[in-house]
């Protein structure tokens, strides 16, 4: 039987004084919400390495490091596909969804289905979107219970009660700027962690060569069985996570796109994106899974040590608790995977509060000032919280976190990302093909649920039909294909939309959407960014001014857009606002700037400004 | 039993099917302009694309013939990613900050 692991009261003051510093953090730069747009996408500000870097918590929180310690102790270094299978979408999400988002300024990703098709297609996306961040707020709130469920002796759903009233609080006063901060410290503690955890299991078994020759080669494989065993093959996984939930995370998931959009520019997102994917998410997965492969370590160099009894989702907790040796370390480390995971959720929360907020509310009750929708905002996050917590009670029905949350990428991203996709890069696609990919597909998705023998078996690539759970991955290939059959054969039978109702909507009409951002033609000369001293001029509206000469070294004209910063790089964008070039005066170095300017991005006066062309 | 089944067949399905993928994206985003390599800004991100594929692909290469004891291909390939790797810095950061 699986024994609790003891603590003493100083563990537990370490836990919470983490999160109060965490939580402070946040906090301290949730000040710089003034807006519902602050509030949702921080005023568009930041650098790449901060949005990066805070995606890290977000996305390592939410593929956690119990469902992957667990995986990892079962199968071996094949734990890591999940996280290594992102970058085929990259072309696309990089030069497609990234810039129509961004440029089109969308507030949420229904909002895009509105401008694309119509309100009716708005309404099934908002459903749809709804469901699938409700559905991880609550995968993400069954995480920390199992976290901390070996440690408190507490009943499952009591833990997870308290930490939700300690997520919505601190959402509901945060907003996005406080969870970038949060999220940004927590990407360095827990990677950080999770290499700590790493080198300490190495050590506890005796060394690297002891840790490898432990392993069996199988274990060791990068890509796990092709179709064997069902509940962990490598062809399910692959459509599951490498296509549904990959595609879901970077396209569908509003969490996400709003981290994205909080970047200064679409370069910044890009590069953001491209980071994470290429360095960061090759060390996160070592970070998630390398408990698993150090239980199994010890499991086999010293097995008196190993408790047999451990449940599949306690194997990460159970080998930060054998190896750290001090009760110091092993808090630190289970506050910060708490608190990674904390992140996510809020992340989350924001999301579904900004899609209830634009999708939902405005449209309703219209004319009001941003205080009042912020104050919705606010009453909505904790909605979310409790919705999420209540629906906790799903998806404990599953073995494991790892197969709850294959089951829900299944079936809750095909739709949506079958319509966003063929929205941004099939022309043709209109109203009446993306209904039929969200209804049709609907439809034909339950009926394969319904008869997963006939309509599923088709492409289960030989894997072995287990009726409890009948193709819990490869039934996102079978739903995929559902979904993209109704729309397109939907698509061919009805005429084209008119060209015009799709400008700036697509990947072949981009441009136009940069011109519409802008408010006219883009600048694309190559210029260089450089430092001003600001001064203030009272009759300025949203413009600033800058001197012919710096304006000729940037390459801009009269009425493009500038970014305007702190001189501290790495500050990330904090201090900065976005404004338009006025009419150039004869004062090099300096820029004349509104009071709103200086309010809004809280300037100091000892500090230059850098300012770059935009467009 | 670690047969060329066990060993290599999802690997080749990883890179068919997930480089199918990729070059249906690049292809779109290529003939759209969208990815418009006559921009100097726009030709690296043609060649980060491209590395992101090969790397990962020497990564799951590595990994592979490290868990079967191939251990002389692993160092190969990791040397090729190091040289990759150096090759896009300088491609990434040998340019002013012009915009």
């Amino acid at each position: 039987m699986e024994t609790s692991i003891q603590t003493s009261s100083f563990f537990w003051v370490i836990i919470f004084g983490y999160f109060t510093l965490v939580l402070g953090f946040g906090s301290f730069f949730a000040r710089y919400n003034k807006t519902t747009q602050d509030f949702f996408f921080s005023g568009r500000r930041f650098s790449w390495w901060l949005v990066t870097m805070s995606i890290v918590a977000t996305g390592v929180g939410s593929h956690s490091f119990l469902k992957y310690s667990a995986k990892a102790y079962e199968h071996g270094f094949s734990s890591t596909m999940t996280y290594m299978n992102d970058w085929f979408f990259m072309p696309l999400f990089l030069f497609g969804w990234l810039p129509i988002v961004y440029y089109t300024k969308i507030r949420s990703i229904p909002d895009y289905f509105e401008r694309r098709f119509n309100p009716g297609v708005r309404v099934l996306a908002t459903i749809a979107i709804l469901g699938y961040m409700i559905g991880y707020i609550a995968i993400g709130f069954l995480t920390m219970g199992k976290t901390l469920e070996p440690l408190l002796g507490l009943d499952l759903y009591t833990i997870i009660f308290i930490v939700a009233i300690i997520s919505g609080v601190y959402i509901t006063f945060g907003g996005q700027t406080a969870v970038i901060f949060t999220d940004l410290a927590q990407g360095f503690i827990l990677i950080f962690a999770g290499i700590i955890v790493f080198l300490m299991g190495i050590n506890y078994v005796g060394g690297f060569s002891i840790f490898w020759n432990a392993l069996s080669p199988e274990f060791k494989l990068p890509l796990a069985h092709f179709n064997h065993p069902a509940n962990f093959n490598f062809v399910g996984i692959f459509w599951q996570d490498g296509v549904a939930g990959s595609v879901g995370f970077l396209f569908m998931n509003q969490g996400l796109i709003m981290r994205f959009m909080a970047c200064k520019s679409v370069h910044e997102g890009r590069k953001a994106a491209a980071f994470n994917v290429i360095v960061l998410l090759p060390i996160s997965t070592i970070v998630v899974s390398n408990a698993g492969w150090v239980g199994k370590a010890i499991s086999v160099v010293t097995p008196e040590a190993w408790n047999t009894a451990t449940k599949l989702d306690h194997v990460f907790t159970q080998v930060a608790y054998l190896i750290t040796g001090s009760e110091v370390v092993f808090a630190f480390v289970i506050a910060a995977v708490a608190a990674a995971l904390m992140s996510t959720v809020d992340t989350l929360i924001n999301a579904v509060a900004a899609v209830v907020i634009n999708d939902v509310y405005r449209p309703l009750v219209k004319d009001k000032d941003d205080k009042h929708y912020l104050k919705v905002a606010m009453i909505v996050s904790a909605g979310a919280t409790a919705v999420g917590a209540v629906t906790t009670i799903f998806f404990d029905n599953f073995p494991t976190l790892y197969e709850a949350h294959g089951f829900f990428h299944s079936t809750m991203t095909p739709p949506l990302v079958v319509a966003i996709f063929l929205g941004i890069f099939w022309k043709r696609y209109n109203t009446p093909a993306a209904i039929a990919t969200f209804l049709g597909g609907a439809v034909l998705m339950a009926i394969g649920g319904k008869y997963p023998e006939i309509f599923i078996s088709p492409f289960d690539h030989g894997i072995e039909f287990n009726p409890e759970r009948p193709y819990s991955y490869i039934r996102a290939l079978y739903n995929t294909l559902v979904c993209s059959a109704s729309g397109v054969i939907v698509g061919f039978l009805t005429s084209p939309p008119n060209e015009e109702k799709t400008d700036g909507l697509t990947v072949w009409s981009l441009n136009k959407a940069r011109e519409i951002f802008k408010g006219g033609a883009p600048n694309d000369r190559p210029g260089e960014s450089i430092k001003l001293q600001w001064v203030v001029k009272e009759s300025l509206d949203d413009t600033v001014e800058i001197s012919i000469n710096d304006m000729e070294v940037m390459s801009a004209d009269v009425g493009d857009m500038v970014y305007l910063s702190d001189e501290r790089k790495w500050l990330g964008g904090l201090k900065s606002f976005h404004s338009v070039f006025g009419e150039p005066h004869n004062e090099d170095g300096k820029v004349y700037i509104s009071q709103n300017h200086v309010d809004s991005a809280m300037l100091d006066n000892k500090n230059k400004l850098r300012a770059e062309k935009e467009l | 039993m670690l047969d060329f089944n066990r060993i290599w067949l999802p690997y080749l399905y990883l890179y068919i099917v997930g480089g199918g993928i990729f070059c249906i994206g690049m292809f779109i985003i290529l003939k759209s302009k969208s990815l418009n390599i006559d921009r100097l800004r726009h030709k690296k991100w043609f060649y980060i694309l491209i590395f992101g594929l090969l790397y990962y692909m020497g990564i799951h290469g590595l990994f592979t013939f490290a868990a079967i004891g191939k251990a002389i291909i692993s160092l190969v390939i990791a040397l090729f990613l190091v040289g990759m790797i150096m090759q896009l810095a300088v491609t990434v950061f040998t340019k002013s900050n012009k915009i």
